[in-house]
């Protein structure tokens, strides 16, 4: 990491306090559509590139992993579909982020001691699993999905009433940020980094290495199960496709754009993603062709910049530093996380 | 150095292999090796590359058991004993080529070293008090290692000399009682062999230490007893006196003409 450990928490704060005034300046659309989508799905993009950047586990079951927060949440509380358990819908949030955090130890332990491609295609499979385990289970789910879920009452009415949930979004968004910068300069979080560069090396300095893998792989479900959860306020719905082979490419792309190797970068990603998303639908010529587009946008970053958006934005100040003579050292005591 | 020589004699060795081999399929890298290093001692390993010392040194760390013979260790049986529990009882050790975390800072590849023999792997919160603590024991090791001047700097930014310092800091950590160092001195400059032997000189007495190094300058002015090994086994054993009056050592590896140097 280039950037002082105080540059980078100012940008934040920066981009936090303008984020929490837009409601004052931007449509309820945009608020909704855009803002608030971005912010939940900027936390299971967070979640991907906190086992990638910092343990090298790159995961493609984050997406199933915040479905099973989801489809536990729309089982227990109130909905067209699933258990119709009716729970309160605090009792599904807590189900549903215990449930995911458990499956995500569970599929951790099996995948710990591989590494690299064979670590992709065993999280790949645990995602199809859990596709297909929701579709096929009609008591739980079916293809259809679960409609209409209760969401408790201090969400509101997100399509009329948007500020609620984007603040609740805003907020959790921050938390889950402030943890993770937290817990990678905590010895947990160090030594997952030292797993990421010589496992071997950790080996021997005592560390078990599987442990480590598999406690941050469910460090991870958990994230990505709050993002579920979100997901199911913001969306009234879950359904297998929303966790599907085609909602994990989508969250790697955006991992990829925003920048693999910094927390933050989540956001970004899935702020670029939804925008495209949303608006290219309105550009004639360009008609269903979202897809092709985002596409093209993947590959001139990841050619350009392997580090995403944010890596061009180190790049460039690091250049502007090395041009005006201040020297490309680092500042003594600061982190070094990762110096993509 | 004689003296202490005759003293390391009577005590009970800290490291005793008994018939220790490794086969690799068909290739037999190491093979019956008996071996006994006592406390205090500085022990070098000797031999022309593919003669099994690194195997030796893995099957000693626990990177894999041995398929044959047993080894103790300050009296336990840890022949199949995993590398990650050896570090409990005092054994650490280097690697031929560097082993460090690249995306992290000298002090943070020290603090790591710390943690793992003092314990708290898991911990998810920062103690200021503790951290304080180890976070400034690796700053004296960094202090002994000579880069105090970098303990901010990312590993992948330092040059390849200095990543070998940090090579051997690593086995510092948590006032080992055995330390293995495999090829310390290499791709060292001259004047880095000079310092890394005056290091190696000026480590505690407590601390025992094995050593592979093809630098025979290193080699035999830091070791007081030499194993030599060719073809997986030991061929012999001696002071360096005697291991540079052997005719079977110059043959096999030394070379006339940089005996005659001498």
């Amino acid at each position: 990491m280039i950037a002082g450990a105080r540059g980078r928490s100012g940008l934040a704060i920066v981009f936090i306090g303008l984020l929490a005034a837009s409601p004052l300046f931007v449509s309820d659309f945009f608020l909704s559509a855009i803002l608030t989508k971005t912010l939940w799905l900027g936390i299971v993009a967070a979640s991907l590139i906190f086992l990638s950047g910092y343990g090298n586990m790159i995961s493609l079951a984050q997406t199933g992993l915040y479905g099973v927060a989801g489809f536990v949440l729309g089982n227990v509380v109130a909905a067209d579909g699933g258990l119709k358990v009716a729970w309160d819908p605090w009792v599904g949030v807590i189900l549903g982020l215990v449930v995911a955090t458990v499956v995500g130890l569970v599929f951790g332990a099996v995948a710990s001691r591989s590494e690299g491609i064979y670590f992709l295609m065993l999280t790949l499979a645990f995602g199809i699993l859990l596709f297909y385990f929701w579709g096929q289970v009609t008591q739980l789910s079916g293809f259809g999905g679960i409609n209409s879920i209760q969401a408790p009452g201090i969400v509101s009415k997100p399509r009329t009433d948007p500020d609620n949930l984007f603040y609740i979004c805003l907020v959790v968004s921050v938390a889950v940020y402030a943890l993770i910068r937290y817990i990678v300069r905590t010895p947990f979080g160090i030594a997952l980094q030292g797993i990421r560069d010589e496992p071997t090396r950790m080996r021997a300095l005592g560390y078990n290495v599987a442990l480590h893998r598999t406690l941050a792989f469910g460090l991870g479900a958990f994230l990505a199960g709050i993002s579920g959860i979100l997901s199911v306020w913001w969306n009234t719905r879950i359904d297998p496709g929303s966790v599907g082979l085609g909602r994990t490419i989508d969250v790697l792309v955006i991992a990829i754009i925003g920048g693999i190797f910094w927390i933050e970068g989540g956001w970004l990603g899935a702020f670029v993603f939804t925008a495209i998303d949303t608006y290219s639908r309105n550009i004639d010529w360009l008609g269903p062709r979202f897809n092709t587009l985002i596409g093209v946008i993947f590959l001139v970053i990841v050619l350009v910049s392997p580090g995403g958006l944010i890596g061009i934005w180190e790049s460039a100040r690091g250049l502007a530093r090395r041009r005006s003579g201040a020297g490309a050292g680092l500042p003594p005591g600061a982190p070094a996380e990762r110096s993509g | 150095m004689a003296v202490a020589a005759r003293t390391a004699e009577s005590a009970e060795p800290i490291l005793r292999l008994r018939g220790v081999g490794r086969r690799f399929g068909g290739l037999e890298a190491v093979r019956d090796v008996d071996l006994d290093v006592r406390p205090g001692e500085r022990r070098a390993i000797l031999g022309p590359n593919g003669a099994g010392k690194t195997t030796l040194f893995n099957v000693v760390a626990g990177e894999f058991p041995p398929t044959s013979g047993t080894i103790e260790l300050f009296n336990h049986d840890v022949t199949f004993m995993p590398a990650r529990m050896r570090v409990g009882l005092g054994l650490t050790r280097t690697y031929q080529t560097s082993r460090l975390f690249l995306g992290l800072s000298v002090e943070d590849n020290l603090y790591l070293a710390l943690v793992g023999v003092e314990g708290g792997h898991l911990r998810p919160v920062r103690l200021p008090g503790r951290d304080g603590t180890l976070r400034s024991q690796a700053r004296e090791i960094a202090e002994r290692i000579r880069l105090q001047d970098q303990l901010g700097a990312p590993v992948r930014n330092l040059s390849h000399g200095e990543q070998r310092q940090l090579e051997v800091g690593m086995a510092l950590a948590g006032e080992p009682r055995l330390m293995m160092l495999d090829e310390p001195a290499a791709g060292l400059s001259r004047a880095e062999r000079v310092q890394l032997t005056e290091m190696l000189l000026g480590l505690e007495r407590e601390i025992t230490l094995i050593l592979i190094e093809h630098d025979m300058d290193v080699a035999l002015t830091v070791a007081e007893y030499v194993t030599m090994m060719h073809d997986g086994a030991v061929i012999v054993e001696g002071t360096p006196a005697e291991i540079r009056a052997n005719q079977l050592v110059h043959d096999l590896y030394l070379g006339r003409g940089h005996y005659e140097r001498r």
